[in-house]
């Protein structure tokens, strides 16, 4: 790393991954109740195991994001940050915030809002530490003077955020408009400003690795970015099919939801054809086939599985169903998770130090395991789902009833599940064997690595982009 | 800048629908039905993390059935003895599944119930299109058990047809529809005991010592269980409580005499 204050993000990246197997492990105990019955049904029954896998999904995700931001800030704009220490309270807060949380979904304490489970103090804390950190990045790239476009729809991206939240705050008498506001919150973020974040790492993540030229990158950033918006302001009806509000919502969802792909799919393209043009420059494969994964794997998660299910005519038949899972899984996975996993494993050989070359078996092994776990999770999930809406919904057999008939495709859930965790662990635990690193490495500075990678320059580390 | 002008424009565009659909509200929600039982109604549902398990207007989670139209499936009596007690409609080795009892105290179990009553009056824009059954008995053993017994599919049905298949349509079609809670297969018993073989049973019924009801005959049982299903109990804990009967009361009031006979003519038929 070339400043040092950007240290911090090591620590956003370690409680990010504790946090992170700890979500897989309430995720297997959610998937093994549906094959039911329960031995823990009054100890942790499944609407606890559900809850706390969402919300330490939802902290993870945002520490990963607050790491890799004040990863990518200081380099970007060529200065250490403005306060390390306010990254360190940040970061202390936001992982507080979370863990009593959880806790507290232990015993039911919560708003039962769905992902929106955070008390109200929890809430308040969260928004302390968006401002903290808005304001923190804001100084840093102030006095730093260089200002670039991947930085500027990052933080923007931060602080839409960051109002977004404001909504979750709200409480209505009226269940109806209680979701038509929720969605503010939940459909803006991921299928809105989230994806103006994964969007600037992305791009950042492809000048690092190949050679395209940071012009070309940034001029294709802002044309993603206008289609994620003129499809998912409008494209929020999709929630508004069903609740109890007016029926132009219908067509107005239908049409709009559909272009949402669209994004997707530029950003897989942009992402192939950076490579392809401009070739493969920089040692860390790894965060390459991360970056790349990403961009693929959202489109298919994303964009495909999105489109599978968001027109009115099939949407009034799969509401409510496994098929909402399905792309659910497989789009935040696709989206945010391997984007935030592509940034860690960019910057790992440079936050620590290790003989371990930054691509190692044990990380492609868990690349790989966790593609191939959550393929099979989504596909488990879609085979599930489309026979719970041929049986439960159209045939009319009883919920319960369909639900017993599908068990086979719970027992594949878990056993994908289960390939997925292991990926997940080999991940947590190629960056646990690594020792965080204080100081920062000078530009010249040539490091060798005693096996594997023949590769003199740490990945990482100094390396100068054409173009800059 | 095409992006951004684009943003800008679906961004007013939203804001300007969202104003409209404020007005549109109290008018597709039932808005003054909203009484201050709903709204207790609501926080209890909130309280006990219902939608972590399952859905309301299709949203929620996964694992327990739906609850958009339950009021219009289950009457009051029936989801008051239910929420006391899961355990005692529902059999974790059958289905594999059971809703832990929650322990909530009986006015928060009313409020809640007139949350959902509310809830499932909500204009939802015909969803679901089909309704959404918890059960419909097929999981239990007793069905299995019986081959050649074959569903008996509906047709639509006009007033010169038989007063049967009149009947037999009325059976899935009358509010709350009679086969959310009945199953006419042997053996299956739902959230109300199976029909099958109703008339040898009825006959044993009103001759036995234990009948409560005023009926003579089978034909007058079946009648009598229909219009006032309190007048004679059948013995369990899932039927009935404190000397009510689950079975809604309400269909004397809202199907017709013709009707009546019709659905008894097709009950009348089950040997």
């Amino acid at each position: 790393m070339r400043y040092k204050s950007q240290a911090v993000a090591y620590w956003y990246f370690a409680v990010a991954m504790v946090l992170f197997g700890l979500q897989i492990v309430f995720g297997l105990l959610s998937a093994a109740k549906y094959l039911g019955p329960d031995p823990l049904l009054y100890i942790l029954p499944f609407d606890v195991t559900k809850v706390i896998h969402t919300n330490l999904l939802i902290v993870w995700v945002l520490l990963g994001f607050m790491g890799a931001t004040y990863w990518l800030v200081p380099e970007e704009s060529r200065t250490e940050l403005h306060s390390v220490k306010l990254a360190y309270v940040q970061l202390v807060l936001f992982t507080v915030m979370g863990v009593t949380a959880v806790i507290g979904y232990l015993f039911r304490y919560g708003t039962g809002n769905k992902l929106l489970e955070q008390p109200l103090p929890h809430k308040l804390a969260i928004v302390a530490t968006m401002l903290i950190f808005l304001y923190n990045i804001g100084m840093t790239i102030k006095k730093a003077g260089r200002f670039t476009v991947t930085e500027g729809v990052l933080v923007l991206g931060l602080a839409a955020s960051a109002v977004l939240y404001l909504p979750a705050l709200l409480h209505f008498d009226n269940y109806t408009v209680s979701i038509f506001y929720r969605w503010w919150t939940i459909h803006l973020w991921v299928e809105g400003v989230w994806m103006m974040i994964m969007g600037a790492f992305l791009a950042y993540l492809l000048i690092r690795l190949s050679g395209v030229d940071r012009e070309v990158m940034e001029k294709w950033l802002y044309v993603i970015v206008g289609l994620v918006f003129i499809a998912g302001i409008l494209g929020t009806a999709h929630h508004y099919y069903w609740v109890g509000v007016p029926s132009y919502w219908l067509p107005i969802g239908g049409f709009f939801s559909a272009l949402e792909p669209l994004a997707l799919v530029g950003m897989a393209a942009y992402a192939y054809f950076a490579l392809r043009r401009a070739g493969l420059s920089h040692p860390n494969k790894l965060a390459l086939h991360w970056t790349i994964g990403s961009a693929v794997f959202a489109m298919f998660g994303a964009g495909l599985l999105g489109l599978a299910h968001t027109w009115p005519s099939v949407n009034r038949w799969t509401h409510g169903t496994l098929i909402t899972a399905m792309h659910g899984h497989s789009a935040f996975y696709g989206a945010y998770a391997m984007i935030v996993l592509a940034m860690i494993t960019y910057a790992l050989p440079s936050l620590t130090r290790s003989r371990i070359p930054g691509e190692s078996y044990v990380g492609y092994a868990a690349f790989w395991l966790q593609i191939a776990g959550m393929f099979g999770m989504t596909m488990s999930f879609a085979t599930a789902g489309v026979a719970q809406v041929y049986l439960e919904r159209i045939v009319g057999l009883g919920y319960l009833d369909t639900q017993l008939k599908i068990q086979v495709h719970f027992l594949m859930l878990i056993l994908t599940a289960s390939i997925f965790a292991i990926g997940v662990g080999l991940f947590i635990y190629d960056f646990f064997r690594r020792v965080p690193r204080i100081e920062a490495a000078s530009d010249e500075q040539e490091i060798t690595v005693p096996s594997g990678g023949a590769d003199k320059l740490v990945p990482g580390t100094a390396f100068t982009e054409r173009g800059a | 800048m095409f992006a951004i002008a684009c943003t800008a424009i679906a961004a007013l565009a939203f804001l300007v629908l969202t104003v409209h659909s404020h007005t549109r509200f109290p008018e597709l929600s039932n808005a003054d039905a909203i009484t201050p039982e709903v709204v207790s109604g609501q926080r209890v549902w909130h309280r006990y993390n219902c939608v972590n398990c399952h859905t309301l207007f299709g949203e929620g989670s996964y694992y327990a059935p739906d609850l958009t139209k339950i009021a219009q499936l289950r009457g009051d009596a029936y989801l008051t003895a239910y929420m006391r007690d899961p355990s005692q409609f529902y059999d974790e080795q059958i289905h594999r599944r059971l809703m832990p009892r929650q322990d909530l105290s009986d006015q928060e179990i009313a409020d809640l119930i007139a949350f959902l009553e509310w809830v499932s009056n909500v204009d939802t824009q015909g969803w679901p299109p089909r309704p959404i059954l918890v059960t419909t008995g097929l999981s239990a053993p007793a069905a299995a058990e019986q081959p050649g017994v074959t569903r008996v599919p509906v047709r639509p049905v006009t007033p010169e047809d038989d007063p049967i298949a009149a009947g037999e349509n009325l059976f899935r079609n009358v509010a709350p529809p009679c086969q959310a809670c009945h199953s006419t297969q042997p053996g299956v018993n739902m959230a109300g005991p199976s029909l099958a073989g109703l008339a040898s049973r009825a006959a044993e019924i009103i001759a036995s010592p234990d009948y409560t009801g005023d009926a003579t005959d089978v034909e007058g049982y079946i009648r009598e269980s229909i219009v006032a299903p309190s007048a004679y109990l059948l013995p369990g804990a899932m039927y009935s409580a404190g000397g009510m009967s689950f079975m809604p009361n309400t269909y004397a009031d809202t199907l017709s005499e013709e009707q009546i006979d019709d659905l008894v003519a097709y009950l009348m038929s089950f040997r």
